[in-house]
């Protein structure tokens, strides 16, 4: 019996928080390689940027995906639109290239539903990975609590998973 | 055009089975401070494990050690598909059936990795 696994393109996802980002690397269209949740601390975004080239070095991906937080709209802060801008430009030197995705769009592609909360997404996408992510499922936030991180590792689950729901799609070389 | 392997899909499976570096190196005999420091560098392909270690790797994530090393399984079977077409298109042997069915086996080590590197 032959276990070899064979060539399948290797799709990546971050999704920069708070308090570092969120991953997600994805081999065909069903492989779970590695995901997890970074923290950084002092200077997030020059911490972060050192963590996402260490992963790019160790898994060398074919495409990044990212959330695009340039569209109108977008409620992410400076810092992150600053460090999604860093990470397009580091691709750039590694001809990488990068996938854009808006939050509102990959509501609207999981969900049916550009008012889907994320929650449901990330319930969604525990079911299609039931081996993988549902034992990271965060809890149900509550108004008065903030974002439990591993949500980050949902966000960019769902990224991938939109990628290969629509890969004709906005893929640029960075 | 399409990724290699890795040369290591420990962590893969590792996280698959929620279990920490720690508890792996429990599992793997490992014993001292630093046991889940020894499961991350294998993790990271920064050492090649020994056999009984692959093969622990095996009992714990239940996939066989081809799986769990797939890019250096890869590697390693092109090199063999390589040498085997050497021994192909050797034509001091013989002819008996036993040169015809090696023969067949190099010739079959040889395709095996061609028709592969197409996936």
């Amino acid at each position: 019996m032959n276990h070899k696994t064979p060539k399948q393109h290797r799709i990546w996802a971050i999704t920069p928080s708070t308090r570092g980002f969120g991953f997600v690397v994805m081999e065909g269209q069903k492989t779970l390689v590695d995901w997890g949740v970074k923290v950084v601390k002092g200077n997030k975004n020059v911490q972060s940027l050192v963590k996402v080239e260490k992963l790019m070095e160790f898994y060398w991906p074919d495409v990044l995906m990212l959330q695009d937080v340039a569209t109108k709209g977008s409620r992410r802060g400076p810092r992150i639109k600053s460090l999604n801008r860093q990470i397009i430009k580091m691709t750039r030197k590694r001809k990488l290239k990068v996938a854009l995705f808006s939050g509102k769009q990959l509501r609207r592609f999981l969900l049916g539903n550009a008012n889907g909360t994320k929650q449901e997404m990330a319930e969604m996408i525990a079911g299609r990975f039931p081996e993988e992510l549902p034992s990271r499922l965060p809890p149900k936030r509550r108004p008065w609590t903030s974002e439990d991180s591993r949500m980050d590792i949902f966000d960019a689950a769902a990224l991938v998973v939109a990628f290969h729901m629509r890969k004709k799609w906005m893929v640029r070389t960075g | 055009m399409p990724s290699a392997p890795l040369p290591s899909y420990l962590r893969t499976h590792r996280k698959r089975l929620a279990l920490s570096q720690a508890e792996v190196a429990f599992l793997l005999g490992i014993h001292g401070e630093s046991k889940g420091a020894k499961v991350c560098r294998d993790e990271r392909f920064v050492r090649e494990p020994s056999l009984a270690t692959a093969l622990a790797y095996e009992a714990i994530y239940q996939r066989p050690v081809s799986e769990l090393f797939a890019g250096l399984y890869q590697e390693v079977e092109q090199e063999i598909a390589e040498r085997a077409k050497v021994l192909t298109y050797r034509k001091d042997w013989k002819p008996s059936r036993q040169t015809t069915r090696k023969r067949q086996v190099f010739a079959a080590l040889a395709t095996r990795q061609s028709k592969q590197s197409f996936t």
